[in-house]
């Protein structure tokens, strides 16, 4: 287990983070209806979950970070909303990084399949990297 | 459709919990007012990503489900959401482009807190 933070330095373009593998169960339906409630139009709580999904799959991998990151942007492409009782397998990997205005830039790349390795969504995360 | 139907959500600090919950993002940043304090936010703010939440919310509300299964988004995070702000998110066509909305999450006092435009699919227009 490593135990040291992932470093600008040490992002490597286009290189593989690892994967990340979650359920769509009854206990992520429930946290979600939680939050916005139980009375969504149709589409929203997948959408939602898929959201979820892609940043737990980068909090996995992407471990441990050094305190104080950035969220600055997201993208997120849908081609297919997770349904309940699907595993959901998401590869992440480190589609950028620069330095800009003396700020440190990480972009997070996330591409998820659920059965059957049906594709239901890509993701990037903009960051600004703390250290 | 000109305009998206707007949707609110009041952020309190327990709907905060429950999104770190889901997506297992327990960054102190979001969860631990002491740390929060010391940080150049000056103190808890709610997870970007629970925003976005909204978008899609309208959307689905416009369009139904076929819109965000077909949905490209692309969302940028202007200023931190704090406990107990209540946000409204809603959305523009964009001119000369039926498919091209521009989103916004903005707090009461209407400041933008996220902007970006979201992409609707062939299939999501019907």
């Amino acid at each position: 287990m490593k135990t040291n933070p992932i470093l600008f330095d040490d992002f490597v373009v286009g290189g593989e983070l690892g994967t990340h593998q979650a359920d769509y169960d009854d206990k992520i339906a429930a946290a979600w209806c939680a939050i916005f409630g139980t009375s969504q139009p149709e589409g929203a709580q997948g959408a939602g979950v898929a959201v979820a999904l892609m940043m737990r799959s980068y909090l996995a991998v992407a471990a441990p970070r050094p305190p104080g990151n950035v969220h600055t942007r997201q993208r997120l492409a849908l081609q297919a909303l997770p349904q309940p009782g699907e595993t959901v397998r998401m590869r992440v990997w480190c589609a950028g990084k620069e330095i800009k205005r003396e700020s440190r830039y990480v972009e997070i790349g996330v591409q998820a399949a659920g059965d059957q390795q049906r594709p239901l969504f890509g993701g990037r995360l903009t960051l600004i990297w703390a250290a | 459709m000109q305009q998206l139907p707007t949707t609110t959500l009041v952020v309190t600090g327990e709907a905060i919990g429950q999104y770190a919950e889901l997506t297992q993002d327990f960054n102190p940043l979001h969860l631990d007012s002491a740390f929060a304090a010391t940080t150049r936010m000056g103190g808890v703010i709610a997870h970007g990503t629970m925003s976005i939440n909204l978008i899609l919310h309208s959307l689905a509300k416009a369009f139904g489900a076929e819109a965000v299964v077909n949905v490209d988004l692309d969302i940028r995070f202007i200023k931190p959401v704090r406990v107990a702000e209540t946000l409204t998110a809603g959305g523009e066509r964009e001119s000369g482009d039926a498919r091209r909305y521009a989103v916004w999450v903005r707090g009461v006092e209407g400041e933008d807190r996220l902007v970006g435009v979201a992409t609707l699919g062939p299939a999501a227009l019907g």
